[in-house]
């Protein structure tokens, strides 16, 4: 894990994971985002769900783009910036299958697919790229202060 | 996440406690499964329950289905606030049987 300060007009806070795909470093991640979500001034029920949703991104590479393999690279980069708090994960497993994105009904009984409705419904923004270099998932919580 | 079994009335109930996630609900799907067979009722203790993500969830469901196919019954109790919020965010609070205290949970018919 790396942690990085940049100081400047934007002040900006950085923590990098560069880890192997195993379920078992999860738990590492959720606290270390959780304390980044408190630092940045999100209320508990908020910053539970952020750690939620970046849980499941993260379990969604392991699952998808690795199959389970736990010999994957996973890159996070979690960045508190002035007016949000970006996630960027790379990997270098198969794409995802865009159209299996969210196509789960939510509320019924039907099992998998909810890691994709829990992202997009606690994140701002959220997209996917992939390249030749890998897949890029980025998504963003903006601060909602009061005026 | 740990995971025990007591017999409490009719029912069995399975105290969970710690995280549900990626790497341990396979743990507690095969604990669960492994119990529907003999037991009329299953009852999960969430009480101790820290975290719980959409794998735990699903296992639930599935669990759920399994129970419901072969009339058996499988309820919940002692979601944290914060369990909760999960099981409201995938909306499926809806389809699970969720009570406040084992004793509610295990006298339900």
């Amino acid at each position: 894990m790396t942690i990085s300060e940049a100081t400047g007009a934007t002040p900006s806070l950085r923590v990098t994971f560069v880890m192997r795909s195993r379920p078992c470093y999860l738990a590492v991640v959720r606290a270390t985002v959780g304390q980044l979500a408190a630092t940045a001034g999100l209320e508990e029920t908020e910053s539970r769900a952020l750690v939620l949703a970046v849980d499941e991104a993260l379990a969604n590479v392991i699952r998808h783009a690795y199959h389970g393999r736990a010999d994957g690279r996973i890159e996070l980069e979690c960045r508190a910036d002035a007016d949000q708090l970006q996630f960027r994960i790379l990997d270098t497993g198969d794409p995802p299958d865009t159209a299996a994105i969210c196509a789960r009904e939510i509320g019924s009984d039907q099992i998998g697919g909810l890691g994709t409705h829990i992202i997009r419904d606690v994140m701002d923004t959220v997209s996917y790229r992939t390249s030749p270099a890998g897949n890029c998932f980025i998504a963003a919580k903006r601060f909602r202060r009061q005026a | 996440m740990t995971i025990s079994v007591r017999q409490a009335g009719a029912a069995q109930v399975v105290d969970i406690a710690g995280d549900v996630d990626l790497g341990t609900s396979p743990n507690l799907r095969r604990t669960l499964f492994g119990l529907v067979a003999n037991a009329q009722k299953l009852a999960l203790n969430m009480q101790a329950l820290r975290y719980i993500d959409s794998s735990g969830i699903a296992t639930l469901i599935e669990v759920l289905k399994d129970c419901q196919s072969s009339q058996k019954q499988f309820v919940l109790f002692g979601l944290s606030p914060a369990v909760r919020e999960v099981f409201h965010l995938t909306h499926v609070h809806r389809i699970f049987r969720i009570f406040d205290t084992e004793e509610e949970a295990v006298a339900s018919a």
